[in-house]
């Protein structure tokens, strides 16, 4: 076991350094030069060479790739092009709304979707089956942002239930926080929603026609006891790792619903740094990303143990 | 009297009439041919691709469909509601939604077609190669493993920074942001592929590797590859609209859906028809997109149909 848990860490060290040199290339490509940036307009030849061997820029990739992973291994992404702040900073200010979305999104969508695809297996070929489906190929298809504006207009504006944009910090009271973000959440886990009821209803269809089901049916289990600890146990495995692939989903989507109810988060701040091309700043939010995603899966891969003891490693 | 005839007059109730003697073969069910008997057999393939068919004649007779200059601009007859004159009414600008929404779907069928063709011939390109040639098999997959370990739309971001928006731009960011998904397909099925026996059979008969991809590996990969292609594409639709929705997308003054969107945003709360007309649109061609591939899916692949 413990042996597994080390390889498995060790395993993601290359897949993290192929993003971390990705996203380095970016800044390294990017167009425009720092150096003629900084010099400014009345600068020389001279002048932008002498700026360009202080910051560095004149040494080769590599030495200049290990200097900022290095720099990033201490907690220094940089500085923003356009605010000047340190990028981290930058990040910390602005991921308190977007991680809230994104929990609330993740807690709400497998609470829900969970239960429609194990209805949808135990009543397959029904009209509850037929809906979840149908649910699950619309969910697929209506892009998130679409959601979004249909929520906000049906919830915000026309019945003025709930606010309409904005963001209410988590420590000024739970449910002002819950008003500001359950359209957001809705809207970003239709997509989500679809994919892990899809793949519920998909695994539970193959376990309930497995032999420990029919004892467990003989031996008088009731049907929620049968569908929810028999069977949903047998099943976890795919379903959690779904859930842990999905996430890309919900980062990706966040970009887009942040931008729809105007909540000042990341995805925000990705969108306002392409806009300016602060290259800092993409790389940040799409280092830090990418890395919660490959750290979630690989939690969920050593947590396999939990959910299914016959695995062993 | 037999035991067995007891048996049988005293389980069959008397009003029962016995049923008549099966036949030894059964007739056999003739299923329709042709063209539309395919259809009638898969209806989510008719509906899909009756509705994509539908968006690719607006997209191509969008000048024939009573529609005006997309981009012509008429400050004095601004954000019109929706009338008999303007079928979608006008944006902030005064240009014609119907006409723009209409030429969107140029942009977005292009994308999403361009993104799926190109993403499924590299990705075929790589995944042959790494399921063939054993010592690249780990260096691609590690690549693969990093490039996918980047949420494909953050990627498409990412790359949309570096250069200037245009559709091409579009259309290369979003197929590198796919390319690892359609690789690890075609891998995986080549590895499956190379354990069959016919494989071995070719392999013994002495035929030569380019042979045997071509004939006996290439083939049988079409049928996964084709159903993957079709959710590139829908995946590919989404995408750029939420590039252009942002503003890393196709250059404004191209009136594609999400450009549309974007700039009816502002205006939402009192105008929300801009919005809503390139939004329902853009559900309806995703929409058609996917039930034609969940619709391949069954048709080409019964044992995937199973499992999702």
């Amino acid at each position: 076991m413990f042996a597994y848990v080390v390889r498995r860490v060790l395993a993601t060290i290359p897949v993290m350094a192929i993003v971390a040199l990705f996203v380095f290339s970016l800044l390294y490509i990017a167009p425009g030069d720092p150096a003629a940036v900084i010099a400014g307009d009345q600068a020389t030849p001279q002048d932008v060479e002498r700026i360009r061997a202080s910051l560095g820029l004149d040494r080769p990739f590599l030495v200049r790739f290990g200097e900022w992973v290095w720099n990033i291994l201490r907690g220094d992404m940089g500085v923003s092009i356009f605010t000047n702040l340190p990028v981290t900073t930058m990040i910390q200010q602005r991921i308190e709304p977007t991680l809230s979305l994104m929990i609330l999104t993740l807690c709400l969508a497998v609470s829900i979707a969970v239960p429609m695809g194990v209805v949808a297996a135990w009543k397959q070929g029904s009209w509850i089956d037929r809906a979840v489906m149908g649910f699950a190929v619309l969910g697929f298809s209506v892009p998130v942002f679409v959601v979004g504006y249909v929520l906000a207009y049906i919830f915000a504006l026309e019945l003025d239930w709930l606010p309409v944009q904005g963001y209410t910090k988590f420590e000024e009271g739970f449910f002002p926080w819950l008003e500001n973000l359950i359209l957001p959440a809705i809207a970003l886990g239709g997509v989500y929603i679809a994919l892990i009821a899809r793949i519920t209803r998909a695994t539970m269809l193959e376990v309930l026609q497995q032999d420990y089901i029919r004892t467990a049916r003989a031996k008088g289990a009731g049907q929620t006891s049968i569908l929810f600890l028999h069977a949903l146990k047998n099943a976890a495995v795919p379903i959690v790792t779904v859930i842990g692939i999905g996430i890309a989903l919900l980062i990706g989507g966040a970009v887009v619903t942040e931008s729809v109810f105007a909540i000042p988060g990341l995805g925000r701040l990705t969108v306002d740094a392409i806009l300016r091309r602060d290259y800092p700043v993409i790389q940040g939010v799409v280092l830090l990303f990418s890395f919660v995603y490959v750290l979630v899966n690989l939690l969920i891969d050593l947590l396999y143990t939990l959910f299914d003891p016959r695995i062993r490693y | 009297m037999s035991s067995a005839a007891a048996f049988s007059s005293a389980s069959l109730p008397q009003d029962v009439a016995a049923a008549p003697p099966m036949p030894d073969v059964l007739p056999p069910v003739k299923p329709k041919k042709g063209f539309f008997g395919f259809l009638r057999r898969n209806p989510t393939i008719a509906i899909g691709g009756g509705l994509l068919l539908l968006m690719l004649c607006i997209a191509v007779f969008a000048p024939l469909l009573w529609t005006v200059d997309p981009t012509a601009l008429a400050p004095a007859r601004r954000t019109r509601e929706p009338s008999a004159m303007y079928w979608f009414g006008t944006d902030m600008l005064g240009r014609d939604v119907y006409s723009r929404v209409l030429y969107g779907a140029r942009i977005s069928l292009m994308v999403g077609f361009s993104v799926a063709f190109c993403s499924s011939i590299i990705g075929l390109t790589i995944g042959m190669i790494s399921g063939y040639v054993r010592w690249a098999d780990s260096i691609i997959m590690r690549i693969m493993d990093g490039m996918m370990s980047i949420p494909p739309i953050l990627l498409a971001i990412a790359l949309m920074a570096l250069t200037r928006g245009s559709v091409q731009n579009v259309i290369l960011a979003i197929t590198v942001a796919e390319i690892p998904r359609v690789s690890r397909l075609v891998r995986g099925v080549v590895l499956s592929l190379r354990e069959q026996p016919y494989v071995d059979a070719a392999v013994a008969a002495g035929t030569r590797t380019p042979r045997i991809i071509l004939r006996h590996i290439l083939p049988n990969t079409l049928a996964p590859i084709t159903v993957q292609a079709t959710y590139v594409c829908a995946a590919a639709m989404i995408t750029e609209a939420i590039l252009s929705f942002i503003g890393a997308g196709t250059p404004p003054i191209i009136p594609s859906w999400g450009n549309i969107m974007a700039e009816g945003r502002a205006l939402w709360q009192v105008k929300p028809y801009i919005v809503f007309f390139p939004a329902i649109f853009l559900s309806i061609t995703v929409l058609a997109v996917n039930l034609l591939g969940d619709g391949l899916r069954d048709a080409l692949d019964p044992r995937m149909a199973k499992r999702v």
